[in-house]
């Protein structure tokens, strides 16, 4: 078996050292015969952005979902800011993810609201007795933080990928979470865009200091926002470290994934 | 081998289909109410299905004057026609034929709708979003195609009286007004009543199978097409299902 | 938002406009059982109801009244039903009316008819018996008609037994024989020419006295020849003889000509019979006459038979064989 190499996170690589937010301890999940994740752990500590790189179906997209309480997890601790999230009630559940973003690979927009309701959406799900003046506020401030004020009146179905994309990121935003999961967030776009989108995720990231998970395998991608790479290989974190240090790796299983 | 697989999926579709519905009760009704979802899916559900089981109920009763005449002319109980036509359309014709447009138009909108959110992963972010897709989704459109197939079967029955009047009028002369005291004449509540009673059961089903379709739907377009379509069929189904079921509850109560 | 307010208002309208429909429904098959109006309770006893249910119709002298709140059994013979009447008729309904059960048209829903009666009793109070009255149903009308046909059914059978023997008895024959009449007939013709033939034989006799008289012929000149007197008086006496005879011919022909007249006039026998029985003649005709009544009564009964939807067909059939029977006729002669 190859060498899970847990390693502290280098000072260099953040901004400030923080608690780990999330704790994931001995994770099992199967779909009938098919075992996904099999005694996975990993740690994410405050501002800092882990990408979990695997090849498709290796239960990456699992693992998040997981994280945020879409699926339960057959055995294992999940711990978020100290909350075991298989083990928590819906009304608790709600409070934790109301500190979690969560970037969908589909955007999800509801295709039956405006821009406007899309965003509105989490905001008055979360915090009921908003003012109306407060909503519009914030609407507005998370498209200015895209740069899409001008789509607020449009349906999601006028919008291009790269914009939906945008639209979907101000979506999570909103809530000004802690955390933010991003499944394969530059996925389906043009390799501009995609920059584009891997730019705007670092500057969003550094404007609110948050710690986020990002699920992908475009190497682009994940060179650009990586602070540290966990290799989900076979049911378990097969390899962690920063982006250099597994790219020089001797593996061939991690090799692979350089090339 | 098949055969028995079949079986199983048969009962396992069932059984997951009652506690989906079961689930309604459990947790569908509790607060929080999600009231303004429930009135934005009562106006789409309701009122813009009116033109259309309208439209389908006036051409029922206008043919089925049409049709039912030669047989009373033949035993010259001509000047019955508004009340067989009458009782026919409010004890089953109305009911039936409103839930089965309900179901083609209503179910599979639901189906298609939940089955593509659910494949665009709009579900889940609405769970994220501290939402629970079930109320939020299920909750209220169960609600509202419950409460709405009886209104639109209501003044579908009134719509399709008035086809019965222009096809009573087509070879004879009746007055509206004794035309209408005919039918009234002969109805008892224990025609209209159950015929009421059993459009909840209709809408329930309609809403409950296209949601539990669209909830279930699997990846990709196909998923959503198939949700649909099986949505309409396995609800028209259950809706004479009920309806046998209804009309049998009814004898073992003597209101017939 | 304004788009809401707007789809709200609508799904309002559309929802009020399912209620109110529903609310008129509601009214208008409540007044039919009286539930909106007031009302209070009469109570009868029936030995059979034929389908009677709670619900149905009750009707005074043919106006809606109410209709039927329940049924209950008593006994095995005795049905009580309560019925809810309208307050305003309790004015109106003594309790000496009678109540039976009928049915709404042919075959339509039972109905309970209270028939007010002649002889005055006192208004109806809640609660109160009214006597039943046996109602005709369906049934025994068509028990009745069933009777009906059968009598029909036996005089039809008597009118034709009669026919029949009118047909075989000898006085039909007689008036039937056509034989007869013309045998009469040259009968008459002969006697006449057989007076016509003693008439002028007698005058012949005369003129030949005449001649002889006169001396005149062969009969004077052998008168005058006395040599022929003895011839001639023997010839005299011969012809003596034979105008005697003939004179017996006549008088046995007159004879029989008053025979036959009396024959005719009082005689007997089965001509006079036929020709001259006044009584009996009479009889003829009366019994002619009725037949021809009967025949009539019976015409008019099958006509009106014709009419009854019942056997209408019956005779639709009859007429197309008869048609067919006429036209066979028709081709043989």
């Amino acid at each position: 078996m190859p060498v899970s190499k847990i390693t502290e996170p280098s000072e260099s690589n953040k901004i400030s050292k923080g608690e780990p937010v999330i704790i994931i301890e001995h994770l099992f999940k199967s779909f009938g015969k098919n075992v996904v994740l099999k005694d996975f752990n990993l740690k994410v500590y405050g501002q800092e952005n882990v990408v979990v790189l695997g090849k498709s179906g290796a239960g990456k997209s699992v693992l998040i979902k997981c994280i945020i309480g879409l699926l339960k997890p057959d055995r294992g601790k999940i711990l978020v800011f100290g909350n075991n999230i298989p083990e928590l009630s819906p009304d608790e559940l709600d409070k934790v993810r109301t500190k979690i973003g969560f970037l969908f690979q589909a955007n999800a927009l509801y295709d039956s609201m405006t821009i406007r309701e899309n965003l509105e959406f989490p905001l008055r799900r979360h915090w009921i007795g908003l003012k109306q003046k407060e909503v519009d506020k914030m609407v507005l401030e998370a498209l200015d933080n895209v740069g899409l004020r001008n789509t607020l009146e449009m349906m999601p179905i006028e919008l291009s990928g790269g914009m939906l994309k945008r639209i979907a990121l101000a979506r999570t935003l909103i809530l000004k979470p802690e955390i933010i999961l991003y499944d394969e967030p530059t996925t389906g776009l043009d390799p501009v865009t995609a920059r584009e989108i891997d730019k705007l995720i670092l500057k969003l990231q550094k404007k609110f200091k948050t710690s986020s998970i990002v699920i992908s395998h475009d190497m682009n991608c994940v060179k650009t926002i990586a602070d540290r790479v966990v290799l989900l290989l076979d049911g378990i974190c097969y390899a962690e470290g920063t982006y250099d240090e597994l790219e020089h790796s001797e593996d061939e299983k991690i090799k692979q994934f350089f090339e | 081998m098949a055969l028995i697989q079949d079986i199983r999926d048969f009962f396992d579709e069932t059984g997951s289909l009652t506690k989906f519905a079961g689930n309604f009760f459990t947790n569908g009704l509790k607060p929080r109410y999600e009231v303004k979802e429930v009135l934005a899916q009562s106006y789409s559900i309701g009122y813009k299905s009116l033109p259309l089981i309208g439209l389908t109920n006036f051409i029922m009763g206008l043919v089925l004057t049409m049709q039912l005449r030669p047989s009373l002319v033949k035993y010259g109980v001509e000047s019955q026609l508004p009340v067989m036509v009458g009782i026919a359309i409010v004890r089953e014709i109305g009911p039936v034929i409103a839930a089965l447009i309900f179901a083609g138009k209503i179910g599979s909108s639901i189906g298609a709708e939940l089955g593509s959110m659910k494949v665009t992963e709009q579900i889940d972010a609405m769970e994220v979003s501290g939402t629970n897709p079930y109320k939020y989704l299920v909750a209220t459109r169960v609600l509202a195609t419950t409460l709405m197939l009886p209104i639109l079967t209501i003044l579908g029955d009134g719509i399709s009286l008035i086809g019965a009047y222009i096809g009573v009028n087509i070879n004879s002369v009746t007055s509206l007004h004794l035309f209408f005291i005919q039918v009234f004449h002969s109805l008892t509540f224990s025609d209209l009543i159950p015929a009421i009673i059993k459009t909840f059961f209709f809408g329930f089903a309609v809403g409950m199978v296209g949601c539990y379709k669209g909830f279930n739907s699997v990846k990709g377009t196909r998923g959503v097409g198939i949700s649909a379509n099986s949505a309409v069929v396995l609800s028209s189904v259950l809706i004479f299902v009920i309806d046998l079921l209804v009309v049998q509850f009814t004898n073992l109560l003597g209101l017939n | 938002m304004a788009k809401q307010v707007e789809n709200n208002i609508k799904l309002g309208v559309f929802v009020m406009t399912g209620l109110l429909a529903m609310m008129i429904a509601f009214y208008l098959i409540g007044n039919n059982t009286g539930m909106f109006k007031s009302s209070f309770t009469l109570k009868v006893r029936f030995v059979v109801l034929d389908g009677l249910r709670e619900g149905n119709n009750i009707l005074f002298s043919g106006l809606q009244a109410g209709t039927v709140k329940s049924i209950t059994i008593i006994n095995d013979s005795t049905m009580e039903v309560a019925m809810q009447i309208d307050s305003k008729l309790k004015t109106f309904i003594h309790n000496t009316a009678l109540v039976a059960i009928g049915t709404e048209g042919l075959m339509g829903n039972k109905v309970v008819n209270i028939q007010p009666v002649k002889a005055t009793g006192q208004l109806v109070n809640d609660g109160d018996y009214l006597k039943a009255k046996k109602y005709i149903g369906m049934d025994e009308m068509l028990e009745t008609l069933s009777k009906t046909n059968n009598n029909v059914a036996t005089i039809s059978e008597a009118l034709k037994t009669t026919v029949l023997k009118l047909d075989t008895s000898a006085i039909f024959t007689l008036l039937n024989d056509k034989e007869i009449g013309i045998s009469i007939k040259s009968s008459l013709k002969n006697l006449n020419t057989a007076t016509n033939n003693t008439s002028e034989l007698t005058g012949s006799l005369n003129k030949v006295a005449l001649h002889i008289k006169q001396g005149k012929g062969a009969a004077g000149l052998l008168l005058t020849d006395t040599g022929f007197e003895s011839n001639l008086k023997t010839s005299m006496l011969k012809i003596k003889s034979a105008s005697e005879n003939v004179n017996k011919a006549s008088v046995q022909l007159k004879t029989m000509a008053t025979n036959i007249n009396n024959d005719i006039t009082y005689g007997k026998g089965a001509l006079h019979t036929v020709l001259r029985d006044s009584a009996i003649s009479q009889k003829i005709n009366i019994s002619m006459s009725n037949l021809q009544k009967g025949s009539e009564g019976f015409t008019q009964i099958i006509e009106a038979l014709k009419h009854n939807f019942l056997v209408r067909g019956y005779f639709r059939r009859q007429e197309k064989t008869q048609k067919k029977d006429s036209l066979n006729k028709l081709s043989i002669n």
